[in-house]
């Protein structure tokens, strides 16, 4: 195998497929990435077993091959190379030799044919999705998923396919997000499957504003086609908890909030929330909101904000984690914060169909 | 649900309502059902896990208030989930299911075939303080395999529980998924086998039979040590297993990095996943141990004696269970009324060795003396070069923590030393045992020694 390429376009590929590099040691060709050759390009691809990536490249190939090299190795070599042109060649024991300027690299690979190959999708369901949709959806729910490994169902994102609309869902049991996308598809289409949170993330790196993906569900599998890249993943198996069940039929205040405002406030009084409680409280009055917090000790912190708003007077104490982690991931200016009373969740709405329910905590005084 | 756990139920309840908001209440707790309740714990059908999930994350602390405050004393919740149990994997214990029985029956059967006592299950273990981690982190294990720790492993002194607890493992993965392959065997058959392949050429069959387990539980693992050739044949099993991420279970009487001549690859792979140590009992424990087996023995016995039993049989669960069994034998042949006198002259033997675990002094300095190679009057004189004065500190740490000897008493015994000197020695030894792995081994090495 041989061929020439530009740092820029090698890192770039590297780039898109590294992060699912497997950190275990014990089967060293998982951390190894996949090259192959081919026409006018070159194909990587990258494997933890559990998910896998598949990118490419357009390179100058004088000769056709493949070979698996050392991800992380392989990507460091390359950041650091000091001219833009990169000669790639590799000899039939699978070492690889790199020059670029002045430098010359040499490193040992493993044979292709150790390389598990990615997961066949014969007799997948298929369906198309924008881009900028499931990006969207993806960033608005993501960051609610579970990571406690007991809660294997919640370690994952719910992508329910249902009367032409795909749900995402994601909660960790004090929290819960949830978005609606519109899409046409066939009823036989219909499913429940969740997506690890590796694969989630990844595929949100890999997204962008542009084009559509194909998303293929197989037996227990996933994959995400991007035009030029491939996403692989097993799905977690096990059902979903009923989410619906967490959702407050119905709900007696509502306050308008302005997103970035009410985001800056609320990280302003957290700073003096405790640790240990690490709650902040909402004190509703008449067309105003005071945030505060206090840590026995320490001291504490106020801020009022103007809001309209004709209830009756409360409070209310949340996480301000659980509270600033929507906030943040939302992009529209203002934000409906929907509430019963004092013990019970507190919904974030926006124009668009997401749902965001919080669990208050509860208020010592 | 049966009449009195409906009565249970209604009394929780009523506690628990000013507790929680009526819209909490209805939505969260008007579904649930007490499905079981014992002494200790309760279990909760709930129609499908996202109960669980949201109660266990949210509404535990009003549930633990309303248990106390209609029961006097808290209990552990568990929860079980209806929607499982379509799936058919219910638990044995909920009655008047028909499935459920047969999966029990279908376990016992399959079970037996494994060596697995179906006695030896996690509803008769009895959970204290001392043995709660590696209980939650078995039943973990059990509900979703090679998910959460990876490998287990289980380590703690003579009848503490290890193999009930790895049991109670294997039943539980055999019994919820029929087609899993458990394989559970102490680490001598897999020793003998691995010879045996030797001997007769078949390595083959014998790497193929232990690397398709789904679940492998092996106890008494410590006897590897020494043993290479196994050791090594032990670690390509262990990375198959653990690469095709497949639960792997082991217990051993000591950490992994306190068995000899393991090799340190091994040793690593083992304090891997989670290490949980079981520890002797508490009286509180003893005592539900005590009870629990009585009541599924069918054994009454008076308060009285169940108080002397717990009290005085300290160190070990399968002695503890012993004593009972002869007491109980003892009123049902004899008929004579059990006074705390007569149960004292029939355990005599028991007792007596108990009673050895009483450590004096002078067994530590002695012991203490022997192993560092000084004179048993060096514990006492006022010489201090290094080599005498740590194995003194050492014999006063001991003495601190092995007897009931105040400082002063200490500080006496070893030549009419200050009581400074004596917390100084003890301080000293911590931190030093902190730092230093061997010295940690040494004084534990000791102290099991001076136990025994």
């Amino acid at each position: 195998m041989k061929f020439n390429v530009t740092k820029e376009k090698l890192l770039e590929g590297l780039q898109q497929v590294q992060n699912v590099v497997s950190t275990r040691t014990t089967l060293p060709i998982l951390s190894n990435v996949l090259l192959q050759a081919k026409g006018n390009e070159v194909h990587l691809t990258t494997t933890d077993l559990d998910v896998g990536v598949r990118g490419s490249f357009e390179a100058n190939v004088e000769k056709e091959g493949a070979t698996t090299l050392p991800a992380r190795r392989l990507f460091t070599i390359i950041r650091e190379l000091p001219s833009s042109e990169v000669q790639f060649e590799v000899d039939g024991k699978n070492a690889a030799s790199i020059r670029s300027g002045q430098s010359f690299f040499k490193i040992l690979g493993l044979p292709e044919e150790e390389f598990p190959p990615l997961p066949k999708f014969d007799n997948a369901k298929v369906i198309t999705i924008r881009q900028k949709d499931l990006r969207d959806g993806l960033r608005k729910t993501s960051y609610a998923i579970s990571t406690d490994e007991t809660r294997y169902v919640l370690n994952g994102l719910l992508f329910s396919l249902k009367e032409n609309k795909l749900t995402l869902v994601a909660t960790d049991g004090r929290r819960l997000a949830m978005v609606d996308i519109e899409l046409e598809f066939p009823r036989s289409h219909e499913a429940d499957i969740i997506v690890p949170t590796k694969a989630v993330t990844e595929l949100q790196r890999l997204l962008t504003d542009d084009g559509e993906v194909k998303v293929s569900v197989g037996s227990g599998q996933i994959a995400f086609d991007l035009n030029n890249t491939l996403l692989v993943s097993k799905l977690i198996e096990g059902n979903y908890p009923n989410y619906k069940q967490v959702i407050p039929s119905e709900t007696k205040e509502r306050v308008t909030l302005e997103r970035e405002t009410f985001l800056n406030s609320l990280r302003r009084v957290s700073l003096l929330a405790s640790d240990k409680s690490n709650s902040i409280k909402l004190n509703f009055t008449k067309n105003n909101i005071d945030i505060t917090a206090n840590t026995p000790e320490v001291g504490e912190a106020k801020e009022s904000l103007a809001v309209v708003y004709k209830g009756r007077d409360f409070s209310i104490a949340f996480n301000p984690e659980f509270f600033m982690a929507p906030l943040r991931n939302l992009t529209e200016d203002e934000v409906f914060l929907d509430l019963i009373d004092e013990m019970s969740p507190g919904v974030l709405k926006i124009a668009t169909p997401f749902l965001y329910v919080l669990m208050p905590m509860r208020i010592s005084s | 649900m049966d009449e009195n756990h409906a009565q249970l139920w209604q009394k929780l309840s009523a506690a628990l309502k000013p507790q929680v908001s009526p819209d909490t209440f209805k939505r969260w707790f008007s579904a649930v059902k007490l499905v079981k309740a014992t002494d200790d714990a309760f279990t909760f059908r709930v129609p499908n896990n996202i109960y669980q999930f949201w109660i266990e994350s949210n509404h535990m602390a009003a549930l633990q208030a309303a248990i106390v405050t209609a029961f006097g004393a808290p209990r552990k919740v568990m929860f079980s989930s209806a929607s499982e149990d379509v799936d058919g994997e219910s638990l044995p214990e909920i009655p008047g299911k028909e499935s459920a029985r047969e999966n029990s029956r279908d376990a016992k059967q399959s079970s037996n075939a494994l060596g697995l006592n179906p006695r030896n299950s996690f509803e008769s273990f009895v959970v204290g303080p001392n043995n709660e981690i590696a209980h939650a982190a078995s039943l973990a294990v059990a509900q979703s395999p090679a998910r959460t720790y990876n490998p287990l492993f289980i380590y703690g002194g003579v009848g503490l529980g290890k193999t009930h607890l790895m049991q109670s493992i294997g039943q539980y993965v055999g019994m919820k998924k029929k087609n899993a392959k458990v394989m559970y065997l102490s680490s001598e058959l897999f020793i003998n086998e691995f010879i045996d392949a030797i001997q007769h050429n078949n390595l083959v069959k014998f790497r193929k039979r232990y690397r398709q387990a789904d679940l492998l539980l092996i106890d008494d693992i410590q006897f590897l040590g020494g043993k290479e050739r196994s050791q090594e044949e032990f670690f390509h099993t262990f990375n198959t297993l653990f690469d095709g991420h497949k639960q792997i279970v082991l217990s051993s009487d000591r950490p992994p990095s306190e068995i000899a001549n393991l090799e340190h690859r091994l040793v690593s792979r083992f304090e891997w996943g989670l290490t949980a140590e079981l520890q002797p009992p508490d009286v509180e424990t003893r005592m539900a141990i005590l009870r629990k087996k009585a009541h599924t023995l069918g054994i009454k016995l008076r308060d009285e004696t169940f108080d002397f039993l717990a009290t005085r049989i300290r160190t070990n669960v399968r002695r503890l269970e012993g004593a009972l069994m002869r007491v109980a034998s003892f009123a049902s042949l004899s008929g004579k009324e059990l006074t705390n006198e007569v149960v004292e002259h029939l355990l005599k033997d028991i007792l007596q060795e108990e009673a050895r675990h009483a450590v004096t002094i002078e067994q530590i300095q002695r012991r203490v003396a022997e192993h560092y190679d000084v004179r048993l009057a060096d514990m006492t004189s006022k010489r201090r070069p290094a080599n005498i004065a740590f194995p003194r500190q050492i014999a006063m740490y001991l003495a601190r923590e092995l007897t009931k000897a105040s400082l002063n008493e200490i500080g006496d015994a070893f030549g009419g030393r200050d009581h400074g000197t004596v917390l100084h020695a003890c301080k000293l030894v911590k931190r030093r045992m902190q730092e230093q792995d061997n010295i940690r081994q040494t004084i534990s090495f000791i102290d099991s020694a001076l136990q025994r």
